[in-house]
C-alpha cells in the first residue's frame, strides 16, 4: 500500500491541490472576463457554466462508468423543479436552495440507479428515455403543484449589497454559476483521480473483470448515479434561476439528448470535454441563430436552419472527429509536438495502432 | 497454386509474420507446423483476407489476392475452416450448410454438394434441423468442415481441425480430405499443434518459428531430421 | 360497448404501429448493433414525401408506394454513407449520428414542406364500423393498420426464414467475420437490412399520420414508444419486438383510460422499469448474457 493511500481517506486524491490552483485560476480569469462583458453575455457564461456542471456529471456517468444515459435533462428538471418549489412564494438563501436541489435530485437518482442497476447499454438507454419521457408529465398532471404547463416563475438572485447597487443581477448569476461550476469539477476531478474514480471505470472497461477484483458493480454503478444525478440537481438549480420560469416543456427528451450529444462532441470520459460539449451546446445555437436571422431566408428556413447546422455538425463531428473536441485538440498537440521534434505522448482515447484492418 | 512472397504482417508495433515466402502446389496437403505464437494463424487469415499484410503478397494461381475483401476471397474458391468458433450457433445445421455453398450459382450442384456433406459427416444428417448451438464442440469441427466442402473450395484452408475432435473421426476427415485432393486436385493448407499426426497426411511441411519460415521441406523427411523435431516440433 | 373493450381495440391498433417501430429498431440492432434514433424523423420524411406526391396528384396508392421506396432508399443511404464509417468508432458515436440525423430531417421537413400541421388522408374510413345495429369502436382503416402491420410481418418473417437472401442476412447480422469467409458480401446484407428496416417504419409513419397529423416532430412518440416496446420484449428478438410493442399499445391504452392521459407515459415508464427489474434484457431474451 502506497503512502498516500494511507494517508487519504479513499475520496480525496493527490492531485487536489493542483486542481484547487486551477480552479483559482480559472476562476480569476472568468470573474474578470464577465465584468468586462455586457449582460447578455454574462447570461450566456452562466448557461455555459450551468450546462458544464449537467455535462461533467453526465460525463462521469456515460464515460467514466459506462452508464448510457438519455435522461439527464429529468433528473435537471428535479432540481429545477426542487427550487423553483422552495422558492415559491419566500425568499431563502441561495446555498440552501441549492443543497436541497442537490440532495432531492441525488436521492431520486440513487432510487432509479438502484432499480436500473441490472441494466446495460440500450436497455439503460431505453429506461432513462422513458424517465425523460414520463417525468415532465407529473407537472402537467398535479397543476395545483407544479404550476401545470405554465410552470413556477423564479427571479433572478439578488447581489449582495457590497458588489454595488448597479450590480447586473446576470453577472451575478455568472458568478454564482461559476463558482458552483468550478466548485463541481474540482470535486469530480478529485473523485476520478481517487480509488472511487478507478473503480467506475475499471466496472466500465470490463464488469466481470472488475466483479472479480473485489468490486461491487451494482454498488459503484449506483455511486455514479447518484453522483451524477447530484450533478444534474445543481444545474438544474441553477437552469431554474437562469430560465425565470420552470415547465415541463423545458425539459423534454430533446434536452437530454443535447446534453449527451454535448458530452460525446466534447470529448466522452474527460472533464475537458464535459467543458467543450456545454460551450458547443450553448453558443451554437445562438451563432447559427444569429446568422439565421442576419441572411433574411424565407421565415420556414431561416427558423430551422440553426437546428439543421446543430444536426449537421453531429454527424460531421461523429465523421470526422470521433474522439470529439477533446480528442481531436489532443491529437492536434501530438502533431505539433512531433513537428518539433519532441516525442508525441500518445493521447488517452485516440488510438492511433493501426491494427490491420479487416477487409473491405 | 497458391503461393505467398515475402510477408509480413504486423498488429500495431507487434510483427506476426515476417518476411514468409511458400508456394503450395495444386493437389497437395501443406502442413504449417510451429508452437503457440509462431503466426500460423495469422498466415491463414491472412490468405482469407481477414488481416491485411503491411507487405508482401498472395497469389492464386498468379491472381494477385491480398488486396481483396474476404467474401471475395472466399469466392474464388479459398475456403478457410477457422479455429475454434467457426459454427453460426443460431442457425440450424441445415442453415449453416447451406450458407457454404450459397456464392455459387448451380443450385442442382448445390443441393448435391449438401447430400455429399451429409453423406460422408453422417451424425450432421440426424440433426438437419437443430440449431447448431446444441451440437457438441466435435460435431460443431465436423459441422465447419463440412460447410467448407459444400462451396467445392480449390484451396482448403484448414485452422486446427483436430481440437475437439476424437481421433477416429478426425482419421475419416482427413481421409476423405486426402481422397478430394488426389480425385479432384483440391490444395490444402493444414495448421496443426500436433505435428506428429499432420506430417503423417501432409505431403509438404513448413515450420514457423516467430513469424519466420524456419524450414520447408517434404513432410517426410522433415519428420526424419531429429534435431528439427526437438528444437520446433516437440517429439 | 364496454370501456374495456373500445380501450383494448384502441390499444390494438396504436400497439400494431409501435410494434411495427419496435420491428424497425430490433432488424437494425440485430444486424449493426446499432439503435436507430432517427427511425422516426426518417419515417416523418417519407410521409412528407408521400404527403408531396398527392399533392401533386398522385392516388393514395401510389403514395402509400412513394412512402414505403422511399423509405427502402432513404435506410440504405443513411446506413452506407453515414453508419458505416463509423463502424469502428466508439459504440455511443452511432447513437450521437442517427440523433443528428434526426434533427437534420426535422429541420429540413419544414424547410422543404413548410412548417404547419398537416392533414393526412386515411386509405379507408376511419368511421367505426357496425355490426348489426351494434357500433364497434373499430375502423376500417383500422383494420387495414392491423392488416398490413401483420402482412408487412408475415412477408418479413418468409424472407427471412425461407429465403437465401433471408439466410445470408441473418448469417451477416450473427457474424459478420464467419459470413465473409463463407463469401457473403455482408456489407450488402447490412445495407439491405437497414433498407428494409427503415421500409417498416415508414409504413408505422404512414399509418399513424391521418390520426395524429403531420408535422415535424410527429413521429418522436411513436419512436420512443417503439424503442420502449423493443426493449421490453428484448432487442434481439422480432417476435419480441412485435409482443412488446403491442404491450405498449395495451398499456397506453389503459393507463390513459383509466387513469387519464396525462399519465400514460409515466405509465409506460413504470411498466418498463418493472419490466426490466425482472428480466433486465427484456422478456424475450433468451440468449445467456455474455460476459467474458
Amino acid at each position: 500500500m502506497s503512502l498516500s493511500a494511507l494517508r487519504w481517506p479513499p475520496f480525496v486524491s493527490p492531485t487536489l491541490g493542483r486542481h484547487l490552483a486551477m480552479a483559482l485560476g480559472a476562476a480569476v480569469f472568468l470573474l474578470l472576463v464577465s465584468s468586462q462583458i455586457g449582460a447578455y453575455d454574462d447570461y450566456n457564461l452562466a448557461a455555459i457554466a450551468l450546462f458544464a456542471i449537467a455535462t461533467a456529471g453526465l460525463t462521469v456517468l456515460t464515460g467514466v462508468n459506462g452508464q448510457l444515459s438519455l435522461g439527464h435533462g429529468a433528473l435537471m428538471a428535479i432540481g429545477a423543479y426542487t427550487t423553483s418549489l422552495l422558492l415559491r412564494g419566500r425568499e431563502l438563501p441561495l446555498m440552501l436552495v441549492l443543497l436541497a436541489s442537490v440532495t432531492t435530485a441525488a436521492l431520486i437518482g440513487a432510487v432509479f440507479g438502484v432499480a436500473a442497476a441490472r441494466l446495460r447499454g440500450p436497455y439503460l438507454a431505453g429506461a432513462t428515455l422513458a424517465l425523460a419521457l414520463g417525468l415532465p408529465q407529473i407537472p402537467t398532471r398535479y397543476k395545483g403543484v407544479f404550476g401545470g404547463e405554465e410552470g413556477l416563475t423564479v427571479s433572478l438572485p439578488a447581489p449582495p449589497n457590497w458588489l454595488g447597487v448597479d450590480f447586473p443581477r446576470e453577472r451575478w448569476l455568472a458568478w454564482i454559476a461559476i463558482a458552483a461550476a468550478l466548485a463541481t469539477m474540482v470535486l469530480l476531478a478529485n473523485v476520478l483521480q481517487s480509488s472511487v474514480g478507478r473503480r467506475f471505470k475499471a466496472v466500465r472497461d470490463h464488469e466481470a473483470a472488475a466483479a472479480l477484483c473485489g468490486i461491487d458493480v451494482a454498488q459503484t454503478q449506483v455511486q455514479a448515479f447518484v453522483l451524477s444525478s447530484g450533478c444534474a440537481g445543481l444545474a438544474g438549480s441553477l437552469f431554474a434561476y437562469w430560465s425565470g420560469v420552470t415547465a415541463p416543456g423545458g425539459f423534454s427528451i430533446p434536452l437530454s439528448l443535447q446534453l449527451l450529444s454535448a458530452v460525446v462532441i466534447g470529448g466522452l470520459g474527460t472533464l475537458a470535454g464535459a467543458v467543450w460539449g456545454s460551450i458547443v451546446l450553448v453558443l451554437l445555437p445562438t451563432f447559427t441563430g444569429g446568422m439565421a436571422s442576419n441572411l433574411n431566408l424565407p421565415s420556414s428556413v431561416g427558423n430551422n436552419l440553426p437546428l439543421a447546422i446543430y444536426g449537421a455538425v453531429l454527424v460531421l463531428a461523429m465523421l470526422v472527429f470521433p474522439y470529439g473536441i477533446h480528442g481531436g485538440l489532443g491529437r492536434l498537440l501530438g502533431l505539433v509536438r512531433a513537428r518539433w521534434g519532441q516525442t508525441s505522448t500518445n493521447h488517452k482515447g485516440v488510438v492511433d495502432w493501426d491494427d490491420p484492418a479487416p477487409g473491405g | 497454386m497458391l503461393e505467398i512472397v515475402g510477408l509480413t504482417v504486423a498488429y500495431g508495433p507487434v510483427i506476426a509474420l515476417q518476411d514468409v515466402s511458400m508456394s503450395i502446389p495444386h493437389g497437395s496437403i501443406t502442413a504449417v507446423l510451429g508452437a503457440n505464437g509462431a503466426g500460423k494463424t495469422t498466415l491463414v487469415r491472412t490468405i482469407s483476407g481477414l488481416v491485411r499484410p503491411r507487405t508482401g503478397s498472395v497469389r492464386l494461381d498468379h491472381t494477385e489476392i491480398s488486396r481483396l475483401a474476404p467474401e471475395e476471397i472466399a469466392r474464388l474458391g479459398i475456403a478457410h475452416v477457422p479455429e475454434g468458433r467457426g459454427v453460426l450457433a443460431e442457425l440450424t445445421v441445415e442453415e449453416n450448410l447451406r450458407l457454404g455453398g450459397l456464392w455459387r450459382k448451380d443450385p442442382t450442384d448445390r443441393r448435391r454438394a449438401l447430400a455429399e456433406a451429409y453423406e460422408l459427416f453422417a451424425p450432421l444428417a440426424g440433426r438437419r434441423h437443430l440449431p447448431a448451438s446444441t451440437l457438441s464442440g466435435g460435431e460443431r469441427q465436423m459441422l465447419s468442415i463440412a460447410r467448407a466442402l459444400v462451396a467445392r473450395p480449390r484451396v482448403l484452408l484448414l485452422d486446427e481441425p483436430s481440437l475437439g475432435l476424437a481421433g477416429r473421426v478426425l482419421g475419416q476427415i482427413m481421409a476423405r480430405i486426402k481422397h478430394l485432393v488426389r480425385e479432384r486436385g483440391l490444395t490444402v493448407l493444414l495448421i496443426e499443434q500436433n505435428a506428429r499426426s499432420a506430417l503423417s497426411i501432409a505431403d509438404e511441411a513448413v515450420v514457423l518459428s516467430l513469424g519466420r519460415v524456419a524450414a520447408a521441406d517434404r513432410a517426410r523427411r522433415l519428420a526424419g531430421e531429429e534435431g528439427l523435431r526437438h528444437a520446433y516440433l516437440g517429439f | 360497448m364496454g370501456r374495456f373493450v373500445v380501450l383494448t381495440l384502441n390499444g390494438l391498433t396504436e400497439g400494431a404501429i409501435y410494434a411495427a417501430m419496435a420491428l424497425a429498431l430490433v432488424m437494425i440492432w440485430r444486424a449493426t448493433r446499432v439503435v436507430n434514433f432517427a427511425q422516426g424523423a426518417m419515417a416523418m420524411f417519407t410521409t412528407y414525401l408521400a404527403l408531396f406526391a398527392l399533392e401533386r396528384g398522385a392516388p393514395y396508392w401510389a403514395a402509400f408506394i412513394v412512402a414505403l421506396l422511399c423509405g427502402l432508399l432513404l435506410g440504405a443511404v443513411v446506413e452506407r454513407v453515414l453508419v458505416r464509417p463509423v463502424e469502428s468508432a466508439p459504440p455511443l458515436n452511432v447513437v450521437i449520428l442517427t440523433l443528428g440525423v434526426l434533427l437534420v430531417l426535422e429541420a429540413l421537413a419544414p424547410m422543404l414542406f413548410g412548417g404547419q400541421i398537416r392533414s393526412f388522408p386515411a386509405a379507408f374510413s376511419i368511421v367505426g364500423m357496425r355490426v348489426g345495429s351494434l357500433a364497434i369502436p373499430f375502423s376500417p382503416f383500422d383494420l387495414f393498420t392491423l392488416g398490413s402491420v401483420l402482412g408487412l410481418m408475415v412477408i418479413l418473417l418468409l424472407l427471412f426464414q425461407k429465403t437465401d437472401l433471408g439466410l445470408r442476412m441473418r448469417a451477416a447480422a450473427f457474424n459478420a467475420e464467419v459470413s465473409r469467409l463463407l463469401g457473403i458480401r455482408v456489407g450488402r446484407m447490412l445495407t439491405l437490412g437497414w433498407a428494409l428496416a427503415s421500409m417498416v417504419g415508414a409504413l408505422a409513419g404512414v399509418l399513424i399520420a391521418p390520426s395524429l397529423l403531420l408535422y415535424p416532430t410527429y413521429m418522436d412518440q411513436v419512436l420512443v414508444f417503439g424503442f420502449t416496446g423493443a426493449i421490453l420484449g428484448g432487442l434481439d428478438s422480432p417476435p419480441g419486438a412485435v409482443v412488446g410493442g403491442l404491450a405498449i399499445g395495451f398499456a397506453l391504452s389503459y393507463v390513459g383510460g383509466y387513469f387519464g392521459s396525462d399519465l400514460e407515459t409515466v405509465g409506460a415508464l413504470v411498466i418498463l422499469v418493472a419490466v426490466l427489474m425482472i428480466r433486465p434484457r427484456g422478456l424475450f431474451a433468451w440468449q445467456s448474457q455474455r460476459q467474458v
